[in-house]
């Protein structure tokens, strides 16, 4: 009892005499704030358990990994994974169909839950806006397998409502998902469907927190709505918008799997294959552990790349950026 | 902890039991047993096993299948305590993967096939497991008696045998279904040749059917006129031309002419339009709601099929007919792989002998009465010498009668269930169908097992058991759908052989001189 009070109480004053130098310094203030460390510790565990040090495990990229022979055991065989991903008949294509297809979506759904969020801003009556709000949240809770089995009957020739419509004026049916030239649409498309509505709960925060003063002397000075949403409102979510394109571009490698997965068939997969859907088909489903693994990271670094990248340029015009 | 307690409960219980017993010897069948035996031979022998849920609704459903009733008899039985260890059935192959990566590998794993095919993940190669040989020379005499050499065959690895199978006495499993009705209705006989198929397709079509022969993804359960013409470009599906080993779908001359064939089902609308997105479900229900004349499906659904599609259709008759022959007079589907179910035991374990011991109780008349009828008094009653079995009628005990016909009787014929179809009309019909249609027909082929490297590594080219290539399959449909040249076809083997076919001929080759690894035509 009577040690742990002398020793607390010689803590005190050591610690306020070392306080200019570095290490003492960092301990003080880690004992300072000893709560909050407390506090992060479990996620502190949780990212070096499962992101850190799985993260290790990429080596086997390296390496001709034997599921019974262990990383320490496998063969190391340098690059020779990556090369054969470069000289594979398809990579070009399949590297081609994921850039494509995430050009789209950064330029086409990317800015979609914006402009909704928008939209939805100017809404004056407050429950309209609250069910919209409600109704354009719910097909982000439905899994991707539900949203193909809906496309392949709205998209049907023969029975879909779509070309049905499109019948009323004359068009001849389409096949929608058998076809090369549409199925980067129907990726992109049904993506916009399922989460624009989603995205825009981040927006919609944003925007309750401008200060209405604002809207108010705007107003005195004669600005239409058009020019305050111009002058006012997009400045405002101009650094929200930035971080979530820096977050995105991260991801732009990353299309997904699933969602393109369940619409891919023997008339699209020409367009329609990604990174993702590839490392499935050659790594899980035929156990080609090390190969998947290079090419899972070499996009892991392109996304890095672009992350670093697109963050230094955010700086340095907008003074926003990651960290 | 907890489990750590039971067991030594458990192993208290039994010591006691057995000091009670005076020794009593539960097994004298086993010969083996020699001097300095332990404790444990003569009492109950615990292991731990993996299996595949096969999709059963009973097992899925299960909340604890180690608690199971069927489970509890089973145990009770043959004198053992296992734990099941269940792999979900969808993620089979990853979940295999994953067990032998973590090195949790439980005393009893059950594969599928072959013992180097891709769920066993090189395990066996590994020396994960033990050869059972001297084993099953001493304790399982009844399983190498019963179980065919061709299934024997497929268990063996460098000469030993790692594996107990669960085999399949009759390979033929899919079959053609007609609606024997619509047949009738239009006054037609039972087609015979593919001209005759395509007829009867025609006039089915004229009738209004909207589906007159059902397509579905990919060609799969869809593929009817590449078997009569004997181009099925399946992973089991090699022959020998001029001294060469080579896929069938070489054969150019008839891949055109089954390719000319499906296009003019689909040009005049013989086939729906959109049989490129059709999936499994869809397929199900269209033929279910009575919308499909001529399809093809596993025989052993048919009861099944009937009694749902005369929910909805009272007068409908399904049959199985022969399926249409091609130009060489033969058709089918291809044949199943001799080997169901197999079970490595782990060679870790103790008392593998037990193990074995288990297995071969399996193929017994005792096990048999049991997985077939369950248990007196409560399943069926005796009357006399003849078994009074109620089947069940509701789905949860069909289920149930299922389960425990297939799932829990781990090593039998799987063709069917002869006690249980031999009760009723239609299940002595559906044995007849296999015995005097299935056993004559289906196309086999040369096979690689293990399987050949250059597949491996290249998933694109390469077949899986009932589905073309990636490649392939690509053209196949599209020229179906008029966007490519049928005349194509011989372009198409050219780039199969490019992207890494070449490799994949000279392997087979190779091997098929050496006759290392190679199974032949079994028809």
């Amino acid at each position: 009892m009577s040690t742990i009070k002398t020793e607390a109480v010689e803590l005190k004053p050591s610690s306020v005499v070392r306080r200019p130098g570095k290490g003492g310094g960092l301990i003080h203030l880690m004992w300072k704030y000893k709560a909050l460390y407390v506090i992060s510790l479990p996620g502190i565990v949780y990212f070096l358990i499962f992101k850190y040090i799985p993260l290790g495990g990429s080596i086997i990229a390296f390496q001709d990994y034997n599921i019974f022979k262990g990383f320490t055991g496998s063969e190391w065989v340098g690059f020779a994974n990556f090369a054969m991903m470069f000289q594979h008949y398809d990579f070009l294509r399949i590297l081609k169909n994921t850039l494509l297809i995430g050009l789209y979506d950064l330029i086409i759904a990317f800015p979609a839950p914006i402009i909704l969020a928008l939209l939805l801003n100017e809404l004056r009556l407050v429950v309209f806006k609250r069910v919209i709000q409600t109704v354009v949240y719910m097909p982000h809770f439905l899994s991707w397998v539900v949203i193909a089995g809906m496309s392949v009957a709205i998209l049907s020739p023969s029975t879909g409502i779509l070309n049905q419509l499109l019948g009323l004026f004359g068009i001849e049916p389409v096949y929608f998902l058998g076809d090369n030239a549409y199925i980067r649409s129907v990726l992109v498309g049904s993506g916009i469907w399922r989460d624009m509505g989603y995205g825009t709960i981040l927006y919609l925060a944003a925007l309750a927190g401008i200060n209405p003063d604002l809207y108010e002397a705007a107003e005195i000075d004669g600005a239409n709505r058009w020019k305050q949403t111009l002058r006012i409102t997009l400045p405002a979510l101009l650094p929200t918008i930035m971080i979530l394109f820096l977050l995105h571009i991260g991801k732009f490698l990353d299309f997904g799997f699933e969602r393109v997965w369940v619409f891919l068939n023997a008339l699209n997969t020409e367009n329609g294959e990604i990174l993702d859907t590839y490392i499935y088909r050659s790594g899980l489903l035929s156990q080609q552990y090390s190969y998947t693994t290079a090419v899972g990271l070499f996009k892991s670094v392109v996304g890095l790349v672009l992350v670093l990248f697109g963050n230094l340029l955010s700086k340095k015009t907008t003074g926003e950026g990651l960290y | 902890m907890k489990k750590w307690v039971s067991l030594m409960l458990a192993t208290v219980v039994t010591a006691s039991l057995l000091a009670g017993c005076g020794g009593k010897d539960n097994d004298s069948s086993a010969s083996g047993k020699d001097a300095g035996a332990s404790t444990e031979d003569s009492g109950v022998t615990k292991f731990s096993i993996s299996l595949r849920t096969l999709n059963f609704g009973h097992v899925e459903k299960s909340p604890d299948i180690n608690a199971d009733k069927w489970v509890k008899k089973l145990e009770e039985l043959t004198n053992t305590d296992m734990d099941i260890r269940l792999v979900p059935h969808s993620e089979y192959d990853q979940k295999m993967a994953q067990m032998f990566a973590t090195g949790d590998i439980p005393d009893v794993v059950q594969g599928q096939g072959g013992v180097t095919g891709k769920e066993m993940a090189g395990s066996v190669e590994a020396g994960v497991f033990m050869p059972l040989d001297d084993l099953l020379q001493k304790y399982g005499q009844n399983l190498l008696q019963k179980i065919p050499k061709e299934a024997w065959n497929r268990m063996t690895y460098e000469g030993k045998i790692y594996g107990i199978p669960e085999w399949l006495g009759n390979p033929s499993r899919r079959a053609t279904w007609i609606r024997k009705d619509l047949l009738d209705k239009a006054g037609l006989p039972v087609p015979k040749t593919i001209e005759d198929f395509v007829e009867v397709l025609r006039a089915f079509k004229k009738m209004g059917v909207e589906n007159p022969y059902m397509g579905r993804q990919d060609f799969k359960y869809a593929d009817t006129v590449f078997g009569a013409y004997d181009v099925f470009p399946y992973l089991s599906q090699f022959e020998e031309a001029d001294g060469q080993v080579q896929p069938k779908f070489f054969d150019a001359d008839n891949m055109m002419k089954a390719l000319s064939t499906y296009k003019t089902m689909y040009d005049e609308g013989l086939i729906n339009k959109e049989f490129a997105t059709i999936n499994p479900t869809t397929f199900k229900n269209t033929i279910l709601s009575g919308k499909a004349g001529i399809w093809s499906m596993n025989a052993n659904e048919l009861l099944q099929w009937q009694t749902q599609l005369q929910d909805t259709i009272p007068d409908a008759k399904l049959e199985i007919i022969p399926s249409p022959t091609g130009p060489d007079g033969k058709g089918g589907y291809y044949l199943y792989g001799d080997v169901n179910r197999s079970y490595f035991i782990n060679a870790k374990y103790e008392h593998p002998e037990k193990i074995i011991q288990f297995l071969d109780w399996m193929v017994s008349d005792e096990a048999e009465k049991f997985f077939t009828f369950g248990v007196e008094g409560e399943t069926y009653t005796m009357d006399g010498d003849k078994i009074n079995y109620k089947q069940p009628t509701d789905s949860k005990g069909v289920d149930e009668e299922r389960y425990r016909q297939s799932f829990l009787w781990l090593v039998q014929d799987t063709t069917y269930n002869k006690g249980s179809l031999s009760l009723t009309e239609d299940g002595r019909k559906l044995m007849g169908v296999f015995d005097n249609i299935l056993a004559n027909e289906g196309r086999d082929g040369i096979e690689f097992d293990p399987r050949l490297e250059a597949l491996k590594k290249n998933p694109d080219i390469t077949p899986l058991s009932d589905t073309p290539p990636p490649v392939l399959v690509t053209h196949m449909v599209k020229m179906v759908y008029g966007q490519e040249p049928i005349e194509n076809w011989p372009k198409v083997i050219e780039e199969w052989k490019s992207k890494g076919g070449n490799d994949v001929l000279k392997e087979a080759n190779a091997r098929y001189q050496k006759k290392e690894g190679i199974f032949l035509p079994r028809k």
